[in-house]
């Protein structure tokens, strides 16, 4: 274009036609020498780790404190800690090119099989094997969700579980007992019916919980159920979603029959509206990630109690748990070894039972070190919010079999989506529970197929 | 007589009555987003939902600043938007320039080609452009954040409609009266054009100024990020205090705010000027 266009200019003019293009050269050039500064790590001076994290809000303040303590004390190591936006976000970027990656590396719960896969992880268990690392007063249900065969390849870092949480005050008002929180979907719809009360021209409801893929696989593990064959992915490979078995059908049978009934009310994909209209008591019960207690106090404040349960399980009695979910830690496997032994070092700091205590106080994440509830800081915590124990007591409830550890599957984003979509049918009278989730299980078991084959996955 | 008066007098009222509910509308996401920012965690998700703050509170100002870096943010989104605005005003008149007045061959098919690349969709294009960028080593440069953007299919079109409305005869005259090229252009399209030069200028900044997913790409260190990665910060997405995600809107919305406050003379003279010239 721009040889066409210049043949055509007069040779008088071109110098100028000239002096426009270097102006616009300068514009471009001149601002990009600022930067390029701090990633490489100078021979001398401490290693440098880059940390990508997706922690936002209130958890990044907390992890950002944390990061300045560790820095301030440590003269070998210092971490730069960069936020990468969502979990999507950073992994997607990473996946982009590797090679520009961070040394640690925040990733969500289902992101553990494609980081193996793609070959990306240098596997936490070789420096745990060598340092003779004393794993036994970490969380045994927060490693195993991690774990894949009997390595652990990343290290747990925030973790959640899923809990009810109740409206203590709503509850009394009903005619309910405060201090039991129903356990199971029948006991959920009892209680919903009698805490859902028209006033004037609003409805507070009894029940509203998000359409969140996370909670369906909290449901079917805590009935039980297998989200995927081969032991949930964890035997072998797994080939085949089991989304649609009877414990997923009963579900969203239920899930629907509330919203029917009039007991509940859906208010959409986003949790934190769930958790808005929770804190302003148009919502008696919700479920939600264990970690998001300090923020619903907050809203709760001067307005009513708070209660936590373990999350409610089907109608068949059965001795099962909800999964881990939250992120973990990786180091990469392309980087230096210095900058590797630097993040493990990092990594060992983050695991101390301060600041394990640090972290749970500031977020609400579980303190996944077993010696943090001894800490004073941890005391008080507990102390002002005396329901987050029934979290605690979840996590140790929760027996160890392949369902609690969690599926493990390369298409979880997807799959978390496409179980969405399937709720949502349901919710809207667009299928029946049965029918949609034979086509979500349908899709996603394609999808699996699709990255075993694309990934050499066997 | 008077009820003619009365009757004209109405029909204002009548008038200004709904631009008023109209500019309320607009307004609306702007003015709650301001409320929202003024009203503590608490009120912030109290229902029904408080549209004027009960309790003014200003802690939500200081934690956004203190959560994210917004001032180093800002003024990178400012410096990128700048330098991203100005390179598609030279870029686009240029271009829209070659397309209106000059005749060469194939003309009709690279002006063609040109618009077909308005409908590939920006998404599509973002990892390839990001490798590219890569292999020519711009990650976390400012070069990296405005290059891409330098060129614009979009605004090559909108400046080229613009000139083709003005008479022709002028290039004539120009012509006969000695006038070359860029004379031409610099002394007697541009300032004709100013009106649509506004109008993308305005455009051009704002969009660069509210993108996320590249700068994201982009960068990797704190200090060459903007503002809509600054907001991503706020927010978190197991739990999202709304007071203080749009304390941080605020803050960043006013650069936007005054943008358009003073590219607004020019884009109000673009409209009047188009509308009496049909």
């Amino acid at each position: 274009m721009i040889m066409l266009f210049s043949k055509r200019i007069s040779k008088r003019m071109f110098p100028k036609f000239l002096v426009a293009l270097l102006v616009l050269a300068l514009l471009v050039t001149g601002c990009g020498t600022a930067a390029n500064d701090t990633s490489k790590p100078s021979a001398a001076g401490p290693v440098t780790v880059t940390f990508w994290h997706s922690m936002g809000g209130q958890p990044a303040k907390t992890l950002t404190a944390m990061v300045e303590k560790f820095n301030g004390s440590h003269s070998d190591i210092q971490i730069k800690l960069v936020y990468q936006g969502s979990y999507d976000d950073a992994f997607n970027k990473l996946k982009a090119s590797p090679d520009q990656g961070p040394d640690l590396f925040q990733v969500y719960d289902i992101g553990t099989r494609y980081m193996i896969d793609a070959g990306l992880a240098a596997p936490m268990q070789d420096f745990i094997d060598r340092d003779k690392f004393d794993m036994s007063p970490i969380e045994p249900h927060v490693v195993n969700y991690y774990k894949v065969g009997d390595k652990l390849y990343s290290m747990p870092f925030n973790s959640s579980m899923p809990v009810l949480y109740y409206n203590k005050d709503l509850f009394k008002a009903a005619g309910l007992d405060p201090a039991k929180a129903p356990s199971t979907f029948a006991e959920v719809e009892a209680d919903a019916k009698a805490l859902t009360k028209k006033v004037g021209d609003k409805t507070v409801y009894g029940f509203s919980q998000a359409i969140y893929g996370w909670f369906f696989e909290q449901y079917m593990a805590r009935d039980g159920a297998l989200y995927a064959n081969n032991g949930n992915g964890r035997d072998a490979a797994a080939t085949e979603a089991l989304v649609n078995s009877p414990a997923g059908v009963e579900i969203l049978t239920w899930w629907k029959k509330l919203i029917d009934e009039g007991y509940a009310t859906n208010l959409g994909r986003k949790t934190a509206d769930t958790q808005n209209a929770f804190g302003a008591q148009q919502i008696a019960m919700t479920i939600d990630s264990s970690g998001i207690l300090p923020n619903l106090t907050t809203a709760a404040a001067g307005k009513f109690e708070i209660g936590i349960a373990p999350l409610p399980r089907g109608n068949n009695e059965v001795n099962s748990g909800p999964i881990i979910g939250g992120g973990s830690l990786w180091i990469l496997k392309n980087k230096p070894k210095a900058q590797q032994e630097a993040a493990w070092k990092v990594i060992k700091w983050f695991l101390e039972p301060a600041q394990v205590a640090t972290w749970t106080v500031g977020t609400g994440y579980l303190p996944i070190n077993k010696a943090a509830v001894d800490q004073e800081a941890y005391k008080d915590f507990i102390k002002k919010y005396p329901s987050y124990q029934a979290a605690i007591d979840q996590l140790h409830n929760t027996p160890e079999n392949r369902v609690t550890q969690g599926a493990r599957i390369g298409v979880f984003t997807q799959a978390r989506a496409t179980i969405e979509n399937a709720i949502e049918q349901v919710v809207l009278n667009k299928a029946t529970p049965k029918a949609a989730l034979d086509d979500a299980a349908k899709k996603i078991t394609d999808s699996i197929k699709e990255y075993n084959q694309t990934m050499g996955v066997k | 007589m008077k009820t003619g008066l009365m009757k004209k007098r109405f029909t204002r009222f009548v008038q200004y009555l709904l631009l008023t509910i109209g500019a309320l509308g607009v307004v609306f996401p702007i003015l709650y987003a301001i409320g929202l920012s003024l009203m503590s965690a608490g009120e912030a998700s109290s229902y029904p939902p408080h549209m004027i703050p009960h309790h003014l509170q200003f802690t939500a100002f200081p934690a956004a600043m203190e959560t994210a870096p917004l001032g180093r943010f800002m003024l990178n989104s400012f410096v990128v938007s700048l330098i991203v605005t100005v390179a598609q005003l030279i870029t686009a008149s240029l271009a829209a320039y070659a397309f209106a007045f000059l005749e060469f061959p194939l003309k009709k098919i690279l002006f063609l080609l040109f618009l077909s690349t308005m409908m590939i969709p920006g998404e599509s294009t973002i990892i390839p452009n990001y490798l590219t960028m890569r292999s020519l080593g711009w990650i976390d440069t400012f070069r990296g954040l405005t290059v891409p953007f330098m060129a614009t299919a979009f605004g090559t079109f909108l400046l080229r409609q613009y000139f083709l409305t003005l008479p022709k005869e002028l290039f004539d005259a120009a012509r006969i009266d000695g006038c070359g090229r860029f004379r031409f252009l610099w002394s007697i399209v541009l300032p004709m054009a100013r009106p649509a030069l506004g109008t993308l200028g305005v455009y051009a900044f704002i969009t660069t100024w509210n993108q996320y997913l590249w700068p994201l790409l982009m960068t990797n260190s704190t200090s060459m990020r903007t503002v809509q990665i600054g907001i991503g910060m706020l927010q978190f997405q197991d739990a999202t205090t709304w007071n203080v995600v749009m304390a941080g809107v605020v803050i960043i919305l006013l650069p936007s705010l005054l943008t358009i406050v003073l590219g607004q003379k020019q884009l109000v003279k673009g409209l009047t000027t188009g509308a009496v010239k049909g």
